[in-house]
């Protein structure tokens, strides 16, 4: 079953944004080892699937509840904002998960997947707050709510032996939306940033100083913006051959029945 | 009544693809005491794109390479062999690669030393910095690259002849572009001098000096192991050459110095990303040094157990 649900993971994902599907697209669940049976770990009370379910249903939840009490969704960030630091930060246990071998992923890829995602959220969102209120961020906020909801249901699902067409299906295909949309979040929340991040030269140095070293972040941020470029069209398409892979796999074994 | 003489046998070898098993090459009378070396050159008559540099003959197809001393005679075959080939992809020699990969950061520090012009602002095109440290760190570095341009030359024995293709194109980007990273801020017009002053670049100098040295004898000293065109191993062991007593303790000091080296260099410049070059060095040097530890503990039961890879008693 974990080999199952490993093998699956490593097929793809449901979606996300930018590079943060970069880790799920190659080996292994990039974000999450839920793929843990009973059996692999027989001290650990259900699985992680199940438990990690929760906290992105808690961050869409507090995404509603704010929309319907404020009328508008300018300030949704704010409220969505502590969990989102919370849960995605803790994300990088899934890299240490990798590395000590409980889980069967690729420590590069879930590093690389997991630190796009905080890095976005501190190093970005959290560090320029002009940008908080921006609809970018609603929107990658949306799109990886969205992808990790479908893709823990059917971890969730793919565990109890039972897994709809329908959660496969959604998983396989709505990131051919998602996907575009979470990339399109990030990338005009990072340009959003620009003007702000030169005016107040933020985690800048320049010369002269006495370890002769520079750094201008906002030539960072430009630069992060341009690795989107070669990365989204590569990651995105190895998704679609591997959607085309599993779902007429899927289509033959009805056939079958 | 005369027996065969199985040693005079002429043998056959067949040559079968080790994915897709498809037959590539039939060779016959090929001679018992052929090396899989004289084997590669027939194979690349029939196919020419594949020069034996780029040829991995095994016995089996998810086997080892064989080796091209191998002689046919001795392997686990019958009078007709059967080898599987891979195609290793474009091969480039080792030598190109190192001269390339070191002639570039002598030259791309030159052209910042010199201020050459559009890399610092107009006014100092071609102007010499005032501070003697900077100097002496391009004496240094550029002292660094000749030495290792010239071992490349007259010193080291490779005992592999190629690499990949590829290769070059990854360790030039590491070699030229650290190189000019580092140059940018050492040559540049804001530059800070180390902050405790001549001190401060006297110790870090004649740390730099000594382990160049202290390289260049071990490399000495692992040639003079080998005789020339063999490929044989042997433990190394200290010479009268002081340099070399590091082999009492650590089984590569040849890198143990080339990362002293750098740190002396970086407390020279007082530079932060000469640090950080000699960090991924340490890295990589570290992983390079536990390989080969691990090869010689393999390879000879009498290994001295007090040495470990590349600092003396801790990694």
């Amino acid at each position: 079953m974990a080999a199952a649900a490993a093998t699956a993971a490593a097929k793809g994902n449901g979606g996300g944004g930018g590079r943060a599907g970069a880790g799920d697209a190659v080996r292994g669940p990039g974000r999450r080892p839920d793929d843990l049976p009973r059996e692999a770990h027989p001290g650990r009370p259900g699985s992680d699937g199940e438990r990690r379910q929760p906290r992105w249903l808690v961050i869409a939840v507090g995404l509603v509840r704010a929309y319907l009490a404020k009328g508008s969704y300018h300030s949704l960030y704010y409220s969505i904002e502590k969990p989102l630091k919370f849960f995605q930060t803790g994300a990088l246990l899934e890299i240490l998960h990798c590395a000590i071998g409980i889980v069967p992923s690729s420590v590069v890829l879930t590093s690389f997947q997991v630190m796009s995602r905080v890095f976005l959220i501190w190093a970005v969102t959290h560090s320029v707050k002009e940008v908080q209120s921006e609809d970018s961020v609603l929107l990658f906020v949306i799109a990886w709510t969205i992808t990790e909801i479908i893709r823990y249901s059917f971890y969730t699902f793919s565990l109890l032996n039972h897994l709809p067409y329908l959660i496969k299906w959604a998983r396989y295909t709505l990131f051919i939306v998602l996907y575009p949309m979470g990339v399109s979040g990030e990338l005009l929340t990072i340009y959003a940033a620009l003007p702000f991040v030169r005016q107040a030269g933020l985690y800048s140095i320049s010369l002269p100083n006495k370890y002769n070293f520079s750094f201008d972040y906002h030539a960072f941020l430009i630069l992060i913006m341009i690795s989107y470029i070669p990365i989204f069209p590569q990651l995105y398409f190895h998704m679609i051959h591997q959607r085309r892979k599993i779902l007429s796999h899927t289509e033959e074994h009805k056939k079958f029945e | 009544s005369k027996h065969p003489d199985p040693l005079h046998t002429l043998r056959e070898v067949e040559i079968l693809d080790a994915k897709t098993r498809e037959k590539l090459c039939f060779l016959d009378k090929v001679e018992p005491h052929a090396t899989i070396a004289e084997i590669k050159n027939l194979f690349t008559k029939t196919h020419p794109q594949w020069y034996p540099a780029r040829q991995s003959l095994r016995l089996d197809p998810k086997g080892k390479s064989l080796k091209d001393e191998d002689v046919l005679q001795k392997l686990p075959v019958g009078t007709t062999a059967t080898l599987y080939f891979r195609d290793l992809g474009a091969q480039i020699s080792w030598v190109t690669v190192f001269l390339t990969e070191y002639a570039g950061p002598l030259f791309i520090y030159l052209l910042f030393y010199f201020r050459v012009p559009f890399i610092y602002g107009h006014k100092y095109d071609f102007t010499s910095s005032r501070h003697t440290v900077v100097h002496l760190a391009c004496i240094c570095h550029s002292f660094h690259y000749v030495k290792r341009l010239l071992e490349t030359l007259f010193v080291h024995r490779f005992s592999h002849g190629t690499m990949p293709l590829r290769n070059i194109f990854k360790n030039c980007t590491y070699y030229w572009g650290f190189a000019a990273w580092m140059a940018y801020y050492i040559n540049h017009p804001l530059y800070t001098p180390p902050t405790y002053g001549a001190q401060q670049v006297k110790l870090a100098l004649a740390i730099f000096v000594i382990c160049q040295l202290g390289n260049f004898s071990i490399h000495m000293a692992l040639r003079d192991l080998r005789p020339a065109g063999s490929k044989t191993r042997k433990i190394p062991y200290p010479t009268k050459n002081p340099f070399t007593w590091l082999f009492l303790l650590v089984s590569c000091p040849n890198y143990t110095y080339e990362v002293g080296s750098w740190i002396g260099f970086a407390i020279m410049t007082q530079c932060l990303p000469v640090a950080l070059f000699s960090l991924v060095g340490f890295t990589q040097m570290t992983i390079w040094a536990k390989g080969k530890h691990r090869s010689y503990l393999k390879e000879f039961r009498d290994y001295p157990p007090l040495r470990m890879p590349i600092i003396p008693f801790l990694l």
